[in-house]
C-alpha cells in the first residue's frame, strides 16, 4: 500500500486529487477478487472524475463480485515531481495499490493530445511503455473511447484496445481473463490476448503489421495470426433502455469540471453534421424511456446528494420526450431543490424555452454553435441551422432576459474563402444589433469562439487536408479585423495544438517513435495550453525524421489505403464519398432519426435499430 | 418576527478526520449538505433564484487541519426526533466525517460563529534538533509580548500580531524525536490567528527545531465562553 506523508500532501496544489476516500468509491478486498481493473483517464482528477463513460464503467465492474474496478489519474506535473523524488509509483485512489498490481490498466482516450499523459502514467507506473517490452507480471494495458477509430499513432503502446461502448465488452473481457488464469495463465501474456481477440469488438495491435510501400504509402495493416480479423467493428449496446446503468457516481471532495448528476437521455446523434466524428461514432440513435429515466434520476440523487442534474446527450434537445421529462423531474425534485441545466442547446426557441424554464443561470449566458459564418457552410458541413434560426433564438433568449450569448464556429473547413470567415464577424454583430433593437439599449456581451477545424478519420471530410499554420494565422488576424464592435469577445485557439491533433487523428504507427521522443523530451498535459510546448514536438518529428504535413495537410484520394479501416464504427465508406460529394454541392442530409434512412450502413452492419420515442415505426 | 414560519434547529457535532485533511472549509461544507440530502432530511432552504441550505458552520478549518469536532447548526421543516436525525445522519456521512452528538435547539440563538471565542489545537511534528532547543523556542515564544506574522494570500498581504490572540502559553511534549505543541487561540470579531501560522513563526523566528512541512495539525476543541458548543444552551 502506498503511503502519502504531510510532507508530501503539503507541498502540492489540491492534494484532494489523490486521497480519494469520497463517497460511493467502492473499495474490495483483493484476496477476495479474480480481476483487478483499473480506470483511468490520463489527465487530471478534476478532468477524469468527469468523464461519463467511466463512471458507467466504474459501476459495471464493481458490479461484478469477482472483480474490482479502481480509479487513477495524472497527477499535475508538481505532484509527479515529488512522487519522482520519492520514487513513489502510480496507485490507485481507492486501495492505494501500485498500478502495476492490476491485471487491467484501461485509459479513456478522449482526444489525442492526451497521448503523451498515458506514457508518462505508465512510465510513473512502472509499466515498460512499450507493449512488446511488458512483461509476464504487467497488467494488460486497454484503450478504449472515441481515439479508438484511429487508435494507430499509440497502437506500440497499448495491449489490446476496445473498440465502441464499453459497458458491452468489458465484461466479455474480463470473463474470458478470469477463464485464463483460472487454467493457469496457459501460454502466457500472447495466450491471453489471443482469446482475447476472439471477443467482438477487441482489437490487439500486436497481431498486425503495417506495410507501407516504397513512396512511405501506407499499404495495408496486414494480420499476423489467423486470430486477428481484418476489420474490428465496434461493440454498442441495441437496448440502452435495459442495459446497465449508472446509478451512484462517486462524489468527489473538490470541484470536478461537471460536478452534477448526469442523466443520458440518449446515446448517438445522426443530425449528419459533416465535420463531427461522435455523429458517426455513436449511431444509432437509442433513446432511454421517461420511465427509466425518471428511475434513474431518483436513484443518482439518493445515492449522491447533489443539487444539480444535467441532462446530458450529443444533442440533449432532440430527445423525443423532452418536455414532458422536465416537467416530471422538475416535480419530483421540487422539494430538494434540484436544479437542472441543459448541456447542448439547439439553435431554436424550444431551446430557449426549455432554458427559461429550467432557469438556468442568466449570468454564463447561452451558447449556440452555429459552427460557420455563411449559409453556404453551413450547408456544406449539414449543419441545418439558419441565420433566421439563429436571430430567433437569441431574440427569444434577449427578450427573456438574457444579456450575454457564446458562439461557437470552427475556421479551415472544406470550401472555406475569406466571405465565410467574414461572416462570423458579420454575424456576431448582428446578434449585437439584434439586442439593441429588442432592448432599445446596448449592454449585451457576445462571445465569439473559434477553433481550427481538425479532419477526423470516419467522417465525410477524411480525406481533406487541414489548412496550415500560416493559413490559420492569417484567418485568425482576418476575423480579429472585421470584429470592431466592442461588444463583441473574441476567441480562438492555439493553431499549433490543432495541428497536432490532426497529424495524430489521422497517422499511422510511423508516429509512435515521436510520440515517444517527445515525451522524453518532457512533453505532457499537451491539452492545456499553460504545459504545451511545441518545441519537443518539433524536435521530436526532427529526430524522427517524420515530417508532419504529411499526415494533417496531405489532400488524401479516395482509392488510397486509410490507416484507420480495420476499427470501425460501421459506417460505409460509400456513405462518406456521398456525403463528401453533397458536401462540394452544398447539399443538405436530413436527420434518419425520425426520417428516412440515409445509408450510412451502420444500422445494417451492426444488426441495431434507431430507438426514438417520435419514430413512425418506433 | 412578524411572520412565525416554523423551523427547527439542530446543531450537530462531527469529525474532519485524517481523510479529510486536504479539503477547503467550503468543500467540507458542501460535502455535509450532500450528505444531508442523501440522508433525505427536511432542509430548509432561502427563497429566491438560487436557494441555499440553511446551515451555519462555527468555524473555518484551515486547509491541512484535522479536527476532532467541529459544530454546525441545520434549519429544518419538521422537528424530527433528534435520535431518528442523528440515525439518518450517520449513515450517509462519508468515511471521514464522524457523527459525535446531535441535540435540537430550544431557541434560536445567535450565529454559531458568534459563539466560538476559542479553539485548542495540537501540533504533532518530527524534531530536527534537541528537545532543549525546542523547549528553549517555546519559552521564547510564550515570553514574547509581540510577535508579527506576515500573511501573504494570492490577494493581499498584512501583519498580524499573533500573541493577542495566543489565549495560553503554548505547552510542549517530546518523546524521542517526536514533539507535540499544544495551543489554544482565541476567536474574535476582528480575527484570529491559524496554528500553522504559529508553527511557522516558532520554526522562523525562534528557532523550534522542527520540520514544519511534515506537521500534523489537529483542532481538539472550540468552545464559547469556556463551555462546549453543544452545552452552551443550558
Amino acid at each position: 500500500m502506498i503511503e502519502l506523508t504531510p510532507d508530501l500532501l503539503g507541498a502540492v496544489t489540491k492534494p484532494a486529487r489523490y486521497t480519494g476516500g469520497e463517497w460511493n468509491a467502492v473499495r474490495k478486498d483483493a484476496a477476495k477478487v479474480a480481476c483487478r481493473f483499473a480506470l483511468s483517464m490520463p489527465d487530471v482528477y478534476e478532468v477524469g472524475m468527469s468523464n461519463l463513460g467511466l463512471k458507467i464503467l466504474y459501476e459495471v465492474l464493481n458490479c461484478r463480485p469477482d472483480t474490482a474496478a479502481e480509479r487513477v489519474y495524472a497527477p499535475w506535473p508538481d505532484m509527479e515531481t515529488a512522487m519522482r523524488e520519492r520514487r513513489l509509483p502510480l496507485y490507485s485512489l481507492e486501495t492505494f495499490t501500485a498500478i502495476r498490481e492490476f491485471d487491467f490498466l484501461g485509459f479513456s482516450l478522449q482526444y489525442e493530445m492526451c497521448y503523451t499523459n498515458v506514457l508518462n502514467m505508465l512510465d510513473l507506473a512502472e509499466i515498460p511503455v512499450r507493449a512488446a517490452e511488458r512483461g509476464e507480471g504487467a497488467p494488460f494495458v486497454v484503450g478504449g473511447g472515441p481515439c479508438v477509430y484511429n487508435v494507430e499513432p499509440v497502437a506500440d503502446f497499448f495491449d489490446l484496445f476496445v473498440i465502441g461502448e464499453g459497458e458491452a465488452v468489458l465484461g466479455e473481457l474480463v470473463d474470458a481473463f478470469i477463464a485464463w488464469k483460472g487454467e493457469g495463465c496457459p501460454e502466457g501474456r500472447r495466450g491471453f490476448l489471443l482469446r482475447a481477440a476472439a471477443l467482438d469488438g477487441i482489437y490487439i495491435p500486436s497481431l498486425y503489421e503495417p506495410r507501407y510501400d516504397e513512396a512511405g504509402m501506407f499499404q495495408s495493416l496486414t494480420p499476423l495470426h489467423p486470430a486477428a480479423r481484418p476489420v474490428i467493428y465496434k461493440r454498442l449496446l441495441a437496448d440502452f433502455d435495459a442495459a446497465p446503468a449508472m446509478t451512484a457516481p462517486v462524489v468527489p471532495y473538490i470541484g470536478i469540471v461537471h460536478d452534477r448528476i448526469m442523466l443520458e437521455l440518449f446515446r448517438g446523434c445522426s443530425r449528419g453534421c459533416r465535420f463531427c466524428q461522435a455523429g458517426i461514432a455513436y449511431r444509432p440513435v437509442r433513446e432511454r424511456s421517461l420511465p427509466r429515466l425518471r428511475e434513474l434520476a431518483r436513484q443518482m440523487a439518493d445515492a449522491t446528494g447533489y443539487d444539480e442534474m444535467s441532462l446530458t446527450s450529443l444533442s440533449s434537445a432532440d430527445y423525443s420526450c423532452l418536455e414532458p421529462l422536465v416537467d416530471t423531474l422538475m416535480t419530483d425534485f421540487a422539494a430538494a431543490r434540484m436544479s437542472f441545466s441543459l448541456p447542448s442547446l439547439r439553435v431554436d426557441s424550444f431551446s430557449i424555452e426549455l432554458a427559461d424554464k429550467l432557469q438556468q443561470i442568466r449570468k454564463s449566458g447561452l451558447t449556440f454553435a452555429p459552427e460557420a459564418g455563411t449559409q453556404r457552410l453551413r450547408d456544406v458541413i449539414n449543419k441545418g441551422v439558419t441565420e433566421e434560426d439563429l436571430m430567433a433564438a437569441v431574440g427569444a433568449a434577449f427578450r427573456r432576459g438574457w444579456k450575454a450569448v457564446k458562439l461557437y464556429f470552427m475556421m479551415g473547413l472544406p470550401t472555406e474563402t475569406d466571405e465565410d470567415i467574414i461572416g462570423i464577424a458579420r454575424l456576431a454583430k448582428k446578434v449585437v444589433d439584434l439586442y439593441t433593437e429588442i432592448k432599445g439599449k446596448r449592454g449585451v456581451k457576445v462571445t465569439v469562439s473559434v477553433s481550427c477545424f481538425v479532419p477526423k478519420p470516419y467522417t465525410p471530410f477524411q480525406w481533406f487536408p487541414q489548412n496550415t499554420l500560416a493559413e490559420f494565422d492569417r484567418k485568425q488576424r482576418l476575423l480579429k479585423e472585421h470584429i470592431r464592435d466592442r461588444a463583441i469577445q473574441y476567441n480562438y485557439h492555439d493553431a499549433r495544438v490543432s495541428r497536432l491533433e490532426g497529424v495524430m487523428a489521422r497517422g499511422d504507427r510511423r508516429l509512435a517513435p515521436v510520440l515517444y521522443e517527445a515525451w522524453r523530451a518532457g512533453a505532457k498535459f499537451d491539452g492545456w495550453s499553460d504545459q504545451f510546448r511545441e518545441e519537443y514536438w518539433l524536435s521530436a518529428f526532427g529526430k524522427c525524421g517524420v515530417d508532419p504535413a504529411f499526415y494533417n495537410e496531405r489532400a488524401r484520394s479516395f482509392d488510397e489505403p486509410l490507416p484507420w479501416s480495420h476499427t470501425s464504427p460501421g459506417v460505409e465508406t460509400g456513405f462518406l464519398r456521398r456525403e463528401w460529394e453533397k458536401a462540394m454541392a452544398a447539399a443538405l442530409t436530413a436527420d434518419c432519426r425520425r426520417g428516412d434512412c440515409t445509408g450510412c450502413g451502420v444500422c445494417q452492419r451492426l444488426g441495431v435499430r434507431v430507438v426514438d420515442g417520435r419514430r413512425k415505426d418506433g | 418576527m412578524a411572520e412565525m414560519k416554523l423551523s427547527f434547529i439542530y446543531r450537530v457535532a462531527v469529525t474532519k478526520g485524517e481523510a479529510l485533511r486536504y479539503i477547503s472549509h467550503l468543500d467540507y461544507a458542501g460535502a455535509i449538505q450532500r450528505a444531508i440530502r442523501r440522508a433525505g432530511l427536511p432542509a430548509a432552504y432561502s427563497e429566491g433564484f438560487n436557494p441555499h441550505m440553511k446551515i451555519s458552520f462555527a468555524s473555518a478549518l484551515a486547509v491541512g487541519v484535522t479536527s476532532d469536532v467541529e459544530y454546525f447548526d441545520l434549519e429544518m421543516t419538521e422537528p424530527l426526533p433528534p435520535l431518528d436525525v442523528a440515525k439518518r445522519l450517520k449513515a450517509a456521512l462519508p468515511p471521514g466525517i464522524e457523527l459525535l452528538e446531535l441535540r435540537r435547539l430550544r431557541k434560536r440563538k445567535g450565529t454559531l460563529m458568534a459563539e466560538a471565542d476559542e479553539a485548542g489545537y495540537t501540533v504533532d511534528l518530527p524534531l530536527t534538533g534537541t528537545a532543549e532547543q525546542a523547549r528553549t523556542a517555546v519559552a521564547a515564544f510564550n515570553a514574547a509580548a509581540e510577535c508579527v506574522f506576515h500573511r501573504a494570500t494570492p490577494k493581499k498581504t498584512r501583519d498580524i500580531e499573533v500573541k493577542q490572540y495566543v489565549a495560553e502559553d503554548v505547552a510542549l511534549e517530546t518523546d524521542g524525536d517526536a514533539a507535540r505543541l499544544t495551543m489554544k487561540i482565541r476567536i474574535t470579531p476582528t480575527g484570529s490567528v491559524k496554528p500553522g501560522e504559529v508553527l511557522s513563526l516558532l520554526v522562523d523566528r525562534f528557532g523550534f527545531p522542527g520540520d514544519g512541512k511534515a506537521a500534523g495539525l489537529c483542532r481538539r476543541s472550540l468552545t464559547g465562553r469556556g463551555k462546549s458548543l453543544l452545552e452552551i444552551d443550558d
